[in-house]
């Protein structure tokens, strides 16, 4: 199945609020297998464009395409077979347990008459085990931390079993030791499970630092793409931030790191 | 920790898992609701035993006590276990469906709608006949009116509650007027729409709730399973591959349905649909079956409470027959008022 370079992609996707215009004729493909990163300043549509290819928003004109077809032609089931996604809304109903929310990410698999087939079962023990949540998966997610519970979260989408994930700004809410714990987390199910991971990060440093490619957006386009070295640079800095900074490798990973002046 | 205990079970391609403890509730729900029953049909004017009572249900004869029991107690009872469970079930998808505790259709204003329509329809026709068609009509134009006010960018809990609350004080406003433009004979039944009563139970009733239970009920437990997933919030049942707005639709029609159909055989008893969901939540996270079917537990308090409010309007000794509804808003109206109070301090509202 795996023909398309670019399992996902966006042509012309034009989008007007009453704000005015998020998102300009943009366009963009996410390669297979490696985790892509969507940076840029607050209002430059990044969240837009990650609602827009999950779904969750209908843009004005153009389309998002999932394996070469139509987003908003295929089955909604269908399509969160391949594609889940962890959006920043959601509430927690207070006596949902950690093994209760990861099942319910089995859904697209399910239907009201086969709620718990073998496969489901074993799916949900594998997404515990990745997600390292196997210790609480059996407490109430309204007595997590909000690490824990973001982890918890990931479990249900990993329990989805899609090829594709979405995560729009993950590590919101999160300390910084929590932050890193989870980008390894999405990097080591990249790694290992071959994921396609596309995410909303804040922090350029961890962008670069967990990114294959990155998409740089301003003012709703994708001002410039590549990996971490090619566009986390001074000059593209200054360009969609309008930042003064210094860029230096980082002493431990390689990566570019961002210090502003 | 909470202990679980999930029993799972599969069959062919059929499966799920299910916590025994839902089934305890289920059994002690159903013991309630029986034991009310008894007393219903051993209560009254007419003195009979429960042995009397008995030999008349298993072998029904053709005198007094028969007729007390057969067309009265019996289809009485019928009528309040059928009308309840269709609001406690209507309550539970509405509350459930849009993550908020006063969405229920008599908050926002579908009972009053469809006792609106009922009531219109009878002074009209001047016969029974059109009274279901009446309040569906009555059920669905206000749950379209709600939803018309009240939509702006999608459908805002706060803004339903309001828009319902006052389309409800209106609706009933209406019912007054034309219940004073009634004869008297009329309006004395006609009563039953203004809060609802039991008073003239009739078997066309029971057949009709059944049926409305029997086609509808199905239906509704089968979107429980969208329902669990829209509890995680809009954006996730929409990622776990839920077309939103049409799983909304379609409970929004089975609750106005389910509505309608108890309203036109018992009124608009408020605030049953109400408190049945929260009280069944309570109970059932009481026995630690947190996870289990809030729907089925929903129609069965539905069904308690209805049976229950029938139960003390006729025993209390006031002397008239006080009619049901006035029960049920006894105490369901300091539970809005709690809830509201919750919700407020939240800053829902």
């Amino acid at each position: 199945m795996a023909t398309f370079p670019f399992p996902l992609s966006a042509k012309g996707l034009t989008l007007t609020r009453p704000v005015g215009l998020v998102l300009d004729k943009l366009a963009l493909a996410v390669p297979r297998g490696k985790v892509s990163v969507v940076i840029g300043p607050n209002a430059s549509g990044k969240s837009t464009l990650l609602r827009c290819l999950a779904r969750l928003l209908r843009p004005d004109e153009g389309e998002v395409l999932l394996e070469g077809a139509p987003v908003n032609l295929q089955k909604s089931k269908h399509v969160a077979r391949q594609m889940a996604i962890l959006p920043q809304n959601s509430t927690v109903p207070e006596y949902l347990r950690v093994f209760d929310l990861v099942a319910r990410g089995r859904t697209p698999w399910q239907s009201p008459l086969s709620q718990w087939s073998v496969a489901d079962a074993l799916a949900v023990d594998r997404a515990l085990a990745l997600a390292g949540v196997e210790e609480y998966s059996l407490r109430p997610l309204s007595e997590l931390s909000g690490g824990q519970r973001q982890r918890a979260f990931i479990a249900m989408i990993l329990a989805q079993d899609a090829p594709i994930l979405l995560l729009d700004e993950p590590t919101t809410f999160l300390d910084l030791p929590h932050q890193i714990e989870l980008l390894e987390l999405v990097r080591k199910l990249n790694r290992e499970s071959g994921k396609t991971v596309v995410m909303v990060l804040h922090d350029i440093n961890l962008a670069a630092r967990f990114a294959d490619h990155v998409f740089a957006l301003r003012g709703g386009k994708v001002h410039r793409e590549g990996t971490p070295g090619d566009v986390v640079t001074e000059a593209t800095m200054r360009e969609i931030f309008a930042l003064d900074c210094l860029v230096i490798p980082d002493p431990l990973h390689g990566c570019p790191h961002v210090i502003p002046r | 920790m909470t202990r679980t205990i999930v029993v799972t079970w599969r069959c062919g391609p059929f499966s799920g898992r299910i916590d025994p403890r839902t089934l305890v509730f289920a059994v002690l729900m159903l013991a309630i609701l029986i034991t009310m029953s008894g007393f219903v049909l051993y209560s009254g004017n007419y003195p009979l035993s429960i042995a009397e009572i008995s030999t008349i249900l298993v072998q029904p004869k053709d005198d007094t006590p028969d007729i007390v029991i057969w067309y009265h107690r019996l289809p009485r009872l019928l009528v309040g276990i059928g009308a309840g469970a269709a609001f406690g079930l209507a309550g539970a998808l509405m509350q459930d469906m849009l993550r908020n505790p006063l969405a229920s259709p008599d908050v926002t204003g579908f009972g009053a709608g469809a006792a609106c329509g009922a009531l219109c329809s009878i002074m009209l026709t001047a016969s029974s006949f059109w009274v279901l068609p009446g309040a569906i009509a009555g059920g669905v134009l206000s749950a379209a009116l709600v939803l018309l006010l009240a939509w702006k960018n999608g459908l805002s809990p706060a803004r339903l509650v309001l828009t319902g609350l006052a389309l409800s004080l209106f609706l009933m406003a209406l019912v007054d007027i034309m219940m004073a433009r009634l004869d008297l004979l009329t309006a004395a039944d006609a009563m039953k729409w203004l809060v609802g009563t039991f008073s003239s139970p009739e078997w066309s009733d029971v057949v009709l709730i059944s049926c409305a239970l029997a086609s509808l009920g199905p239906a509704a437990l089968w979107q429980g399973f969208a329902l669990k997933r829209l509890a995680l919030g809009d954006d996730i049942a929409a990622g776990l591959g839920f077309n939103v707005p049409t799983v909304r639709l379609w409970i929004l029609f089975l609750a106005v349905g389910l509505t309608a159909c108890a309203v036109g055989v018992a009124g608009p008893l408020p605030f049953v649909a109400f408190a049945a969901n929260p009280i069944a939540r309570r109970l059932s996270a009481g026995f630690g079956a947190g996870n289990g079917s809030p729907l089925l537990g929903a129609a069965a308090v539905g069904a308690c409470l209805t049976v229950m409010a029938d139960l003390v309007c006729r025993s209390l000794p006031i002397g008239a027959d006080l009619p049901t509804g006035v029960f049920t808003t006894m105490i369901g109206a300091p539970l809005l008022l709690w809830q509201l109070t919750r919700e407020i301090r939240k800053g829902v509202i």
